[in-house]
């Protein structure tokens, strides 16, 4: 009978309902509803489905039934527990059905107690899904001004731009479609750098988009509490690289964009997309199942043309450092800004620019990824997917 | 469409990795006996399972993409008998294993007749005393850095909140893994391989696996070894150790090859007079219990078992001291340490002989790369010239040569 009364919940959350399993009638037929599978979905698919009707009526809108099915029938990524049973249904199937003894494996739960995480393992799954689609979708051709536009100009000097991936990335690409092509004979290295917080968060962001893995607080643990800079926020080290590459003579650290610009002759330089840090962490996410249905090599340019700018300009400020950190990151500040210094590289703008920021009065603690804040973006992408390019943007959560 | 296939789901710590062995050399001569195990590499099921379960593996996974597909594919488009083998299956959820028995042509309820893929599930299986040591000591092979006794306290977690928890028992707790991949088989067509005590016949497991899986009748080449990488007490301290200070700094690729293969599997599996890990004394009333209760749901479902459930209850607690590998004998440790340090000394002036060897290939291929780019008269010039100043005359020729140039050698 509890079976009964479980499948009626999971037709009302198709239907849109946001009412809780333990607030589900448990008297009488009201509540009761004829089975839409072999299997109940497990208590996270469910979870998550009432979560998406409750953002969706918050905005006024209902979940497409297409859009509620994927959500029942998605699996969970990644290790920990599989598909969970909902707590107070009889589990015993039909009578000489062997399994769902329902005295083993995980013990039944209330959909409502399970944490944020626990959905952002479904949710991350259905989006990783929904990027993979996109991969399937070829690049529009370039139109002939853009062609136009791209052609390297022969006057413009050899040049290239090095230095803080995420954003090297993104200056790059805007200068390739000035017409500022990078590469030449014996160019210029332009090392693009900042104060150590910002490289660092780049850092990660860069390595979200490229390989996922450790969280925003796993990824300064690693390196401040090893004493070592990650390799793509040790400015100092890359400088020396591409000394190495391209001539000491010839690099030349950049800490004013504005400086470059008028230095390449553009009117200014291109900037990566601006996401929070709730964002990142959602692309840090959907990056590990996506691993698994696409090949790695694609896996940056596809969430960069996707989630990097869906969710551009959303997910809260950038991470920022605990204060336990403060003193490392000051010293190595102070390391890289001594290094660079010592090596005499010519400089656009102030040396001191590498240093920390002062903190501003406003700022009242550290700011990193919150689950909550991470599942609402992902809600968003699984109410309006990014299976099409240049669809609907959604609007952030207040 | 493939008649038979022989899906093998676990357990880790099973001879899984034996069987497999003997599987994936024997492959060539299995397919002559109409038997396919299709694998193009040593690990081609574990990446397949890692795809169907879209398990990220130390960045192993990038090579999993499509390999369920694939593998699956190929099973079906053998028409006799098809093995599948990786233990990691074991935490397969439901709708994954719906999704591999469906891609492996299994129909609703193992229905056969219209050509409905016959597929039998095996699970081999070993007693809980010897499992739980002996998944934290995979787990410290893995990077891990918690404690014997933490992981006790994961694996006890009724929630299994923690993701080590959830893992341990997803492969580890049989009638829950026979639910989720036996519930839509007749109990006939699931098969349990008991692993049998310690002590014994040391082929006795082979012989079940070969009986279960019918490959006593088949040719095959038994050439391999039988590994035994277990680590004692004092040894899986060190690399707990090691873990904690420099496994953060390692990546995977380098990790793998180093500490695992390296120390723990080469150097450090061969100290076998050390104390053995076990399970502590007063973990053994909730084992023992949890064993009644498996064996009787086991025997209930009435599948075919290979060996013997009363397997399953392992040794009783042994009588001397228990050594708790979160406080070892600190003397055992160092010189464990010692040894680790023999080993990645051997290993560093091999490296280091080796990186010389190349650097005089390199520098040989570097002067042949110079003589090629250089243009034939140069290099007759410098035939002539090195020619001359190997004579008495040839010297002369040379200085009077020179100095109608106004050039001195050097």
């Amino acid at each position: 009978m509890s079976r009964r009364r479980a499948w009626g919940w999971v037709a009302a959350l198709r239907a849109g309902s946001t009412t809780p399993w333990l607030e589900w009638p448990a008297d009488g037929t009201a509540g009761e509803g004829e089975a839409l599978g072999d299997e109940l979905p497990g208590a996270q698919q469910l979870a998550l489905l009432r979560r998406l009707n409750l953002y969706a009526a918050a905005a006024g809108r209902t979940v497409p039934a297409a859009i509620a099915d994927r959500v029942l029938g998605a699996g969970v990524s990644g290790r920990g527990r599989s598909e969970l049973a909902l707590v107070g249904v009889d589990e015993p199937g039909p009578a000489g059905q062997l399994g769902a003894s329902g005295q083993f494996g995980p013990r039944p739960v209330d959909p409502d107690a399970l944490t944020d995480d626990e959905l952002l393992r479904v949710a991350s799954a259905l989006v990783a899904d929904d990027v993979a689609v996109a991969a399937a979708v070829p690049d529009p051709e370039p139109g002939l001004l853009e062609r136009v536009r791209s052609v390297r100009r022969p006057w413009v000097r050899s040049f290239v731009v090095v230095g803080m991936p995420w954003r090297a990335d993104a200056v790059r690409a805007d200068l390739t479609a000035r017409g500022h092509r990078p590469g030449g004979r014996r160019p210029t290295a332009y090392l693009l750098a900042d104060d150590l917080e910002t490289v660092l968060v780049q850092a990660w962001a860069a390595r979200c988009f490229d390989q996922g893995g450790a969280t925003w607080r796993g990824f300064v643990r690693a390196n401040a509490g090893a004493g070592n800079l990650p390799p793509r926020a040790d400015v100092a080290r890359m400088a020396r690289s591409a000394a190495y590459k391209y001539g000491v003579e010839r690099v030349r650290v950049v800490l004013d964009d504005q400086l470059l610009a008028e230095e390449l002759g553009v009117p200014r330089l291109g900037a990566p997309p601006r996401l929070g840090a709730h964002a990142v962490d959602l692309v840090r996410r959907v990056g590990e199942p996506l691993g698994l249905l696409v090949p790695s090599e694609d896996r940056p340019r596809l969430l960069r043309e996707t989630l990097g700018e869906r969710l551009e300009g959303l997910g809260g400020p950038p991470p920022s450092l605990p204060p336990r950190w403060d003193g490392w990151l000051r010293t190595q500040a102070e390391r890289t800004r001594h290094d660079l210094a010592a090596a005499r590289y010519p400089v656009l703008g102030d040396l001191d620019q590498l240093l920390p920021r002062p903190l501003g009065s406003e700022q009242s603690g550290p700011v990193v990824p919150v689950d909550a804040e991470v599942l609402a973006l992902a809600l968003g992408l699984l109410l309006d997917p990014v299976t099409t390019r240049g669809s609907a943007k959604p609007k952030e959560e207040a | 469409m493939s008649r038979r296939v022989l899906l093998h789901v676990g357990t880790p710590k099973t001879g899984t990795s034996y069987l497999q062995d003997v599987l994936y050399k024997n492959r060539g001569r299995l397919l002559k006996q109409d038997v396919s195990y299709p694998a193009d590499r040593f690990d081609a099921h574990f990446l397949a399972a890692l795809d169907l379960m879209r398990l990220r593996w130390g960045g192993l996974e990038a090579q999993a993409v499509g390999a369920w597909d694939k593998l699956s594919a190929e099973v079906r488009a053998h028409e006799g008998t098809s093995i599948i083998s990786h233990e990691i299956l074991a935490s397969a959820s439901r709708s994954q294993v719906a999704r591999a028995l469906a891609s492996l042509g299994h129909r609703p309820g193992g229905d056969t007749s219209d050509g409905g893929t016959e597929v039998h599930l095996f699970l081999s299986v070993r007693d809980l005393v010897r499992q739980i040591p002996a998944e934290w000591q995979e787990n410290v092979k893995h990077r891990a850095r918690f404690g014997y006794g933490r992981f006790l306290e994961l694996i006890h977690d009724p929630e299994r909140a923690h993701r080590v928890g959830a893992w341990f028992w997803g492969v580890q707790e049989i009638p829950d893994i026979l639910d989720r991949w036996g519930a839509d088989l007749p109990p006939e067509r699931v098969h349990l391989v008991t692993v049998p005590p310690s002590g014994g016949s040391p082929d006795l497991l082979w012989e079940r696996f070969s009986a279960a899986f019918e490959l006593g009748e088949l040719d095959l080449k038994l050439t391999t070894q039988r590994a035994n990488p277990s680590l004692g007490v004092p040894e899986s301290a060190l690399i707990r150790r090691i873990n904690r200070v420099a496994a953060r700094d390692l990546p995977p690729q380098h990790y793998r090859p180093l500490v695992r293969e390296l120390l723990a599997h080469r150097t450090l599996s061969k100290r076998t007079k050390s104390a053995r890990l076990g399970l502590p004394p007063d973990q053994y009333p909730w084992v023992n219990e949890l064993t009644e209760s498996w064996i009787a749901e086991l025997s209930r479902r009435g599948y075919d078992v290979v060996g013997d459930l009363a397997d399953l209850r392992g040794a009783p607690a042994p009588t001397g001291k228990w050594v708790d590998p979160d406080h070892p004998p600190e003397r055992q440790v160092a010189a464990a340490a010692v040894d680790a340090i023999k080993a990645l000394l051997l290993d560093n002036a091999e490296a280091h002989a080796e990186n010389e060897r190349l650097r005089r290939k390199l520098e040989v291929a570097r002067r042949e790369l110079v003589r090629a780019r250089t243009p034939r008269l140069m290099r007759s010039m410098e035939w002539t010239v090195h020619k001359l100043e190997h004579s008495g005359k040839g010297r002369q020729a040379l200085e009077v040569y020179r100095k109608a140039r106004n050039r001195t050698p050097g």
